[in-house]
């Protein structure tokens, strides 16, 4: 039946395989942080057990065991326990099915580390300050990226000769060494931005012009220190893209029947554009997982660093949480792109028309 | 035309950014001129300011014995060694019982008395709930009794019982400990805890999801004011029941104490330069440095900072060699002291002398150098760290270009000894680099073993490690040095290698071993219930010497307790050294709470509702 539906059989078959990764991916992102020796519980009881006697620091551990769903219980609620008196811990399986579960019910649990806090909550409150810190970045570093790219290839000469090392250099510059300059140059020894922070420190987060202000103003250092970088990378790719397009076959029969120039350049534009399309969506996929060296040198409380923390001090949820959060989005902006090429690119459907 | 575009798109932000700059602070919620920023307590994300919480937010936590929103009973001056008044107006220690009698203008903030009764009701939880901290104390406690036959007057409203009984357990009679709690535990009120302990069916990890976020029902000066993933801020209580008893009536000089989160050490340093921060008790390299732009220490030279806890590295004893005390004590005379005071902690530390006591402070009374001069290992010195090998019948073997091979013991090789420390723990890895470097230059073989923080923790409660870093028991409580000694060699839950030993990590002097040294425990019971200067003076000499024969651990360095770096940019009135009124605590914490009543805005504070830079 969807002999007759190229397009939807596409779309259908592409959204098979992505939920097959996604199945995965998820599996992985559960099972990976659990095989290491320590655990959490480990962490919370250093920090809170020095002064517990040895029988209280037992009950205690047991009581957080209990609370994170780490121990087998009884039929009674009681913690079930192996021939030594030792509890039973609950096997990764048992774990992953509730987990599963829960997340049904749009419950990611709860932060060993920051309990009592959801994970949803952290995750919530971390999400604006990421997103806050990339997206603008990204789409304006793209959209100047390409367009330099482009206009370095077709015309070349001067322009070219000092933007392509220009772009190179930006584009190798590590982040951190980035943001680290900036901040010095600019922050500590100049004064002229402030060094840290996502906003005037005496000020609360509200919807004032005055707000918005002192948060641009706040913003400049890690909004360049990100745009250079992302802008230099998209230049090269883009220069490259349309330099290959330009020995093309099609560009030189064109010119060949004497189409015009513009025309001729939005064509290889169309063309060069493919790969950069899906570069971006790729980014904005992989943005969530947050700009963890920039959160840190600018003491933005973004994703980044939620995850680092929680890599730290082995809390599972909030790093299952986060990477369920990595996944679904890389995976929905590739499917995303998957679909959109196919649109948008008459090569990729009739390739797979004609190979049915 | 590509860097003119740049350069263009560059300065037309800052100049947007710019024209903001000038007229941005007219909404403020925290006006500069009535803020105090602190920083240095809290790192993460603010989860819960529930008191009874292991680890709640600041300034809830017990473990600087903070106490801008709950009040202690006590409070310890760590430049006297003296208890002062808080909650209680005075207390008298006597053999089998410590009486605290309230201030009798002790008030909640809903207006309700400090009772007899909370003060019972706070130490009783420790009772019904073992998991919460000052269920640590009962073990100490035979009962908490409420001691007034009646009600007595304070003069306004309603009159309640003010004394209180800490009758102490005669089977572990021990006051020290006792007394370092009443200095840590915040005072809850009964009246607003008990009811929502019994709506979550007095079951403790349901209490506990309860944050207290609309702010806390404390005695303390300050209030919650709000929370977010960037700042904690507090807000000033003008009705605060202190401002008379304590003050004169006067108010604490800054409307809002905040504290803002930062993610490092640096940015705590940077804000402190720019004067967006005023104190803090964060690590601050070369202080020195920053003098210039304002930022203070306890000291204006070295050490900067008044010393008051001691890094060591645990001994596991039951790996080979480090059961042989000459091997522990050849690691001790080979370890260069002064490169780790210098290199590794900036020089923020006094010389290091041998033995578990601080030869200064409230502690030095208890120290003998002539003592450490007769048995102590601490002390860098090579040829008595080779002699100490020679009579254990060590040889090293040197390579062809002086380095270290291995070391050896009757022909057979002795495993290297691994010196573990967390990763990224800055000050920790160069004094560790230092260890080895000091241990193979006298030919104990010894390498580095950084591990990540979640493996690090683990590792010492199961006592999986050769050498590992620890700062047993560090805060400045009453019952140092008596408390330090007691983490480094307590045997009373013995556990092996794999359990849980959350004391004496390195399994020295196994109780059922052949080698069991009664003397360390006798003693570690007897300090407690001293109260006579010279026989307290005998028994601590005493315990220290057996610590440096045996060297069951070996302390690296001298390091405050928590830093103290303020800036004079905005605030003065700040203890130093050579104005000690109050010790070097940072406002919020301890004895440094009293120093909000001391500030005075500075010249250089900015003028109007303006804020900093």
């Amino acid at each position: 039946m969807l002999h007759n539906h190229p397009s939807l059989k596409h779309v259908l078959g592409r959204g098979a395989w992505y939920f097959l990764t996604f199945v995965f991916a998820v599996t992985l992102n559960f099972v990976l942080p659990r095989l290491g020796e320590a655990n959490p519980i480990d962490t919370i009881m250093a920090r809170a057990a020095a002064n517990l006697d040895a029988a209280t620091a037992r009950e205690q551990e047991e009581a957080y065991l209990r609370e994170f769903g780490l121990v087998e219980l009884d039929g009674q609620g009681q913690i079930s326990r192996d021939v030594t008196g030792k509890p039973i811990p609950t096997s990764l399986a048992t774990q992953f099915t509730r987990y599963v579960a829960l997340c049904f019910e749009g419950d990611l649990g709860t932060s060993i580390l920051q309990y009592p806090k959801r994970v949803g909550e952290i995750i919530g409150t971390a999400l604006p300050w990421t997103l806050a810190l990339q997206l603008p970045t990204i789409i304006f570093g793209w959209f100047v990226g390409n367009l330099l790219g482009a206009l370095a290839a077709y015309k070349r000469g001067v322009f070219d000769r000092l933007l392509y090392p220009f772009a190179l250099l930006t584009s190798a510059v590590p982040a951190f060494c980035m943001g680290i300059l900036l901040v010095y140059v600019f922050g500590i020894q100049l004064e002229w931005f402030p060094a840290a922070g996502g906003y005037d420190e005496g000020m609360n987060t509200s919807l004032s012009w005055s707000f918005v202000q002192s948060a641009s103003y706040y913003y400049v250092l890690p909004f360049v220190s990100i745009v250079v970088i992302v802008t230099g990378h998209q230049a090269i790719g883009m220069r490259s893209m349309c330099i290959y397009e330009l020995g093309t076959d099609y560009v030189r029969y064109a010119k060949l029947l004497g189409i015009r120039e513009r025309k001729i350049v939005l064509y290889m534009f169309r063309n060069a554009m493919l790969p950069q399309l899906t570069g971006l969506a790729l980014a904005l996929g992989a943005m969530v997982g947050g700009a963890l060296i920039t959160e840190m040198i600018f003491s933005y409380p973004g994703l980044g660093l939620v995850i680092l923390t929680a890599i730290q001090g082995n809390d599972y949820p909030v790093i299952t949480g986060c990477t369920l959060l990595i996944t679904t989005t890389v995976l929905c902006a590739n499917f995303g792109v998957d679909i959109l090429v196919g649109f948008l690119d008459p090569r990729v459907r009739a390739g797979r028309t004609a190979s049915k | 035309m590509g860097l003119c575009t740049r350069f263009a798109l560059l300065a037309a932000a800052s100049a947007l950014a710019l024209g903001c700059r000038a007229d941005a602070r007219t909404d403020e919620a925290f006006p500069r001129r009535e803020t105090l920023s602190v920083g240095g307590f809290q790192w993460a994300q603010p989860s819960t300011f529930n008191p009874l919480a292991s680890t709640p937010d600041w300034p809830v936590t017990t473990l600087t014995a903070q106490n801008l929103f709950y009040e202690t009973l006590l409070v310890f001056n760590t430049l006297s060694g003296q208890m002062q008044p808080l909650l209680a107006e005075s207390f008298v220690v006597k053999a089998d019982i410590i009486e605290v009698t309230l201030q009798p203008k002790a008030r909640f903030r809903d207006g309700s008395p400090v009772t007899a009764e909370d003060v019972k009701y706070t130490f009783d939880l420790g009772q019904r709930h073992k998991t919460i901290r000052v269920a640590t104390l009962w073990p100490f406690l035979s009962e908490v009794r409420v001691l007034d036959d009646a009600p007595g007057s304070d003069g306004a409203g309603e009159p309640h019982h003010r004394r209180v009984g800490f009758r102490l357990n005669p089977a572990r009679n021990n006051p020290l400990v006792v007394l370092d709690s009443l200095q840590e535990t915040h005072i809850l009120p009964r009246h607003a805890i008990e009811p929502l302990l019994q709506a979550a069916g007095d079951d403790m990890n349901e209490f506990l999801k309860v944050k207290f976020s609309d702010g806390p029902v404390g005695t303390g000066p300050y209030t919650l004011h709000s929370f977010s993933s960037e700042k904690i801020a507090t807000e000033r209580r003008d009705d605060y029941w202190g401002n008379d008893v304590f003050f004169g009536g006067k108010r604490a000089a800054p409307r809002y104490v905040v504290h803002p989160l930062y993610k490092s050490n640096d940015h705590y340093s940077v804000a402190l330069q720019q004067g967006r921060l005023d104190a803090s008790s964060s690590f601050i390299p070369r202080i020195w440095l920053k003098q210039r732009k304002g930022v203070r220490a306890w000291y204006d030279r070295a050490p900067f900072f008044a010393p008051s806890a001691m890094p060591v590295l645990w001994i596991n004893h039951n790996r080979p060699p480090l059961g042989d005390v000459h091997m522990r004590r050849a690691m001790a005379f080979a370890i260069q002291y002064d490169d780790i005071r210098e290199l590794a902690v900036s020089g923020y530390s006094e010389p290091m002398k041998p033995g578990l006591v601080l030869p200064f402070g409230f502690e030095g009374k208890y120290y003998s150098e002539a003592d450490a001069q007769q048995y102590g290992a601490s002390i860098y010195d090579p040829a008595r760290a080779r002699a100490e090998l020679v009579a254990g019948g060590y040889e090293s073997v040197w390579g062809a270009d002086g380095e270290l091979i291995e070391t050896r013991q009757g022909g057979r090789r002795v495993p290297t000894v691994y010196v573990k420390s967390p990763t990224g723990w800055t000050d920790w890895e160069a004094s560790v680099r230092i260890v080895v470097r000091s241990m193979r230059a006298v030919g104990i073989d010894a390498r580095e073993r950084f591990v990540d923080t979640g493996a690090y923790n683990p590792a010492g409660v199961a006592g999986d490690f050769d050498l590992l870093m620890f700062t047993p028991s560090s805060a400045p409580t009453p019952s140092k040095p008596w408390s330090r000694f007691d983490f480094v060699l307590n045997t009373r839950d013995f556990a092996p290698e794999g359990a849980k030993m959350y004391k004496n990590m390195g399994r020295f002097n196994d109780p059922k071993g052949p080698n069991y040294i009664r003397r360390f425990d006798e003693l570690l019971d007897l300090i407690p219930t001293l109260a006579e200067p010279a026989a307290l003076l005998a028994a601590y000499r005493e315990l220290n010497v057996l610590f440096m024969q045996h060297q069951p651990v070996l302390p690296l360095v001298y390091r405050p307790d928590q830093f103290y770096e303020f800036s004079t940019r905005v605030w003065s009135g700040f203890p130093t050294a050579a104005d000690p009124f109050l010790p070097p605590q940072i406002p919020g914490a301890r004895m440094g709470t009293r120093t909000l009543w001391h500030l005075s805005l500075t010249e250089t504070a900015p003028s109007g509702g303006a804020a900093q830079n």
